[in-house]
């Protein structure tokens, strides 16, 4: 009987220009979409690998020079483009792409795309992930606001129903069917993007198996949504007496859930919970890098001293051994105030991720009028340009940025006894500084940070399909 | 004969008023019951407690033996029905529409049977291959006919079928439900049309405000008695809406 009904709405699909030119528009957006993203994605992916060969010619070519003065000009730790940015751009745009490995300063993330976008880039953000979030639900809305209640207006359920037909047999025929429509347009766009996005992977640090797990990951919630959308569809068309007060109905639930909650939660959370401005940040944090610092003669930093010192030899000092070492002083302080600096610039980066998190969970319970919200969070996650993929990649540079200044700092603690910050590191000396080799987090990670992100939206998908079966069974008015 | 549908003391109430009220009816097997009376007299509300789209206040609505609200798929499953506007989907033809219906009542017909159905009922087999967006009403009411026989019906639920119908395709449908009774089933037909259902019914109904008020045979019905029977039970009632009151 399911297969008679899926049979039958699949000829009609086919012979209603309507349905077909509906999804023309839908494939010619994602087409679009895809574009723009690939287009917007490489430009970014070049621009990055070739600011990187600069910042490494540049650095390994410097010279003789005082390493702690290389340190103040350093290197620039360079986000890789997630492979699947072009899919789903997230926050990249928002977050910056490039960060300054500065000695003493702690710096944010640089080069915000959305800052330097004009007016008329905007489309720049146009991506699938937004295609498939904003009209994937108006296809489904398009597709099956008729189904029953089209066929109580038209008298063919009544004779349906009348004829032995099952209310929950035609519910379920009529679902798959509009689910499977709008999952095989999902599931052509995910292909293609993840294709595209497989032939890039060599320099985004991301593996190929990792690129396909994440690929099948935003096919299954991007499926979950399509299960949502189909069974509230279907719900709202069995509950209203006309095709025309469920289309009504339906798009305002679209404005509602999908175009308005999901803006309106980001305002919401940002009032709540506010992102500090950059001043206020920076003036905070330089008091409690003071308020951090202890007396140079205190025995907290003559400890911090010690550690420093035994780091760059490599072994225990002896209790008097300090004093009467032959090392540059100047250096010693140096890495000493980093490695104290370290400790306030990590708390202070902790708590702006932190707000980050609030604002993300508040947004997490306003998913629950929104499935919309938690679709939005788990499309970033999986396509690696969420906040959390900014935060690994912030913490990394900065244990690279620790790195680095340590490097030179202790080049000169050790070889410029004496020379205070005339000590000068030879040419071959900047080969020796590690290199920034960043490895993006694996899926793995997103799975698990976006876990409660997924259990409301398998909360959502389990909720209407109960509610329309429930309502379907032997309750559909005829 | 078998006794096919039977109304038992069957009574519907909507809020206070009471659209069906006692029905007592059968229906044997090779049986043409005709219900005529007014708008809101009570004989779509008897059809859709038939066909289980409605639950009896009291009384109880019987198919083959088959208690309707004991059983439904079961009672369902015995029954044809055929509305007053036969309503298909205009994008298939009437041949996939007859197929599709059947499948979904349950059952599996090959083609040559289901367009030898659709010859039984009059429809020409260059028809039964267009699309039904295109098909005049008798055509539709031949298609709902076919649909019927092809489920095997062993009871027939007519609802004004005729209404709208010009001469000779009421003619000719009548002509097929006599065939489909002397072949065996049970036919229940409300109508309007006080002559065809003298022309066409063993028995007729007279039903007003939900009380079926007479039963006549069609010999006694001449002239005179049709103008009475008109006269006395063909106005409307003020008593329900059953188009609006239906759950």
């Amino acid at each position: 009987m399911i297969g008679a009904i899926i049979g039958k709405e699949l000829t009609e699909i086919r012979r209603d220009g309507r349905a077909l030119g509906l999804l023309g528009i839908v494939g010619l957006l994602l087409v679009l979409g895809l574009t723009t993203g690939l287009a917007t994605e490489n430009a970014r992916e070049r621009e990055v690998l070739q600011a990187q060969a600069d910042d490494s010619a540049v650095f390994l070519e410097q010279g003789e020079k005082n390493p702690h003065s290389a340190a103040h000009f350093s290197r620039m730790a360079h986000k890789p483009v997630a492979p699947l940015a072009s899919f789903d751009p997230g926050v990249s745009s928002f977050m910056g792409q490039v960060i300054w490995l500065e000695a003493h300063s702690r710096n944010p993330a640089m080069f915000r795309a959305a800052e330097d976008a004009p007016e008329l880039s905007r489309l720049e953000n146009f991506s699938i992930a937004g295609v498939l979030t904003l009209i994937l639900p108006l296809l489904v809305v398009l597709m099956g606001y008729g189904s029953i209640a089209g066929e109580r207006e038209r008298g063919t359920l009544r004779q349906l129903v009348g004829s032995g037909a099952s209310p929950i047999h035609l519910l379920l025929g009529k679902f798959i069917v509009i689910a499977g429509v709008a999952f095989a347009v999902l599931a052509a766009a995910v292909a293609i993007s993840t294709s595209f996005s497989l032939l890039s992977l060599s320099e985004s640090g991301f593996s190929g198996g990792d690129l396909v797990l994440r690929g099948l990951s935003l096919l299954f919630v991007y499926g979950l949504y399509i299960v949502c959308l189909t069974a509230v569809t279907l719900l709202v068309s069995m509950l209203v007496a006309e095709a025309r007060t469920a289309l009504l109905l339906l798009l305002g639930i679209w404005v509602v859930t999908v175009v308005g909650l999901p803006r309106l939660s980001a305002s919401i959370a940002e009032q709540v919970y506010p992102s500090p401005d950059s001043a206020t940040f920076w003036e905070d944090t330089r008091a409690s890098l003071q308020a951090n610092r202890p007396p140079s003669e205190s025995e907290d930093y003559v400890a911090v001293e010690r550690e420093v010192v035994e780091r760059a030899l490599g072994r225990e000092l002896r209790v008097d051994e300090l004093d009467d070492l032959e090392i540059n002083r100047g250096a010693l302080r140096l890495e000493v105030s980093e490695v104290i600096d370290q400790e306030a610039y990590n708390a202070a980066y902790a708590e702006l991720f932190a707000n980050y998190e609030k604002q993300k969970n508040l947004r997490r319970m306003l998913s629950v009028l929104s499935p919309t919200i938690a679709l939005q969070h788990l499309s970033r996650a999986y396509s690696g340009t969420d906040i959390g993929a900014h935060e690994h990649f912030s913490l990394e540079a900065e244990r690279q940025r620790n790195d680095i200044v340590r490097a030179m700092n202790e080049d000169m603690m050790l070889n410029g006894a004496g020379e205070s910050f005339g000590y000068l590191s030879p040419p071959e000396f900047w080969e020796t500084v590690p290199e920034f080799d960043y490895r993006p987090p694996s899926v793995a990670t997103a799975w698990s940070e976006s876990a409660r992100d997924l259990t409301i939206l398998l909360f959502w998908g389990l909720a209407a399909m109960a509610a329309m079966f429930w309502f379907g069974a032997d309750r559909t008015r005829v | 004969m078998s006794e096919l549908l039977r109304a038992r003391d069957l009574t519907k109430s909507f809020r206070s008023n009471t659209a069906l009220n006692g029905l007592n009816l059968s229906v044997n097997e090779k049986e043409i019951v005709c219900l005529l009376g007014a708008n809101g007299a009570g004989k779509t509300t008897t059809i859709n407690l038939f066909l289980g789209f409605l639950e009896p206040t009291s009384g109880a609505a019987i198919v083959d033996g088959t208690e309707v609200t004991a059983d439904l798929k079961r009672a369902r499953s015995k029954l044809g029905y055929v509305p007053e506007q036969v309503s298909l989907y205009p994008a298939l033809t009437g041949l996939e529409n007859l197929d599709y219906f059947v499948r979904l009542g349950g059952g599996h017909r090959d083609e040559s049977h289901l367009r030898g159905l659709l010859d039984q009922v009059g429809l020409d087999q260059g028809a039964a291959d267009q699309k039904v967006g295109a098909y005049s009403k008798g055509m539709r009411q031949k298609i709902g006919l076919a649909i019927a026989l092809a489920k095997g019906a062993r009871a027939l639920l007519l609802d004004e079928p005729l209404s709208g119908l010009d001469p000779s395709a009421a003619n000719e449908f009548c002509r097929l439900l006599r065939q489909l009774a002397d072949n065996g089933a049970a036919v229940l037909m409300a109508t309007h049309d006080l002559f065809r259902a003298r022309e066409l019914a063993d028995r007729i109904g007279i039903m007003k405000s939900g009380t079926l008020v007479e039963e006549l045979s069609p010999e006694s019905l001449d002239q005179a008695a049709l103008e009475q029977v008109y006269l006395n039970h063909m106005h409307d009632d003020e008593t329900v809406d059953e188009t609006t009151e239906e759950a």
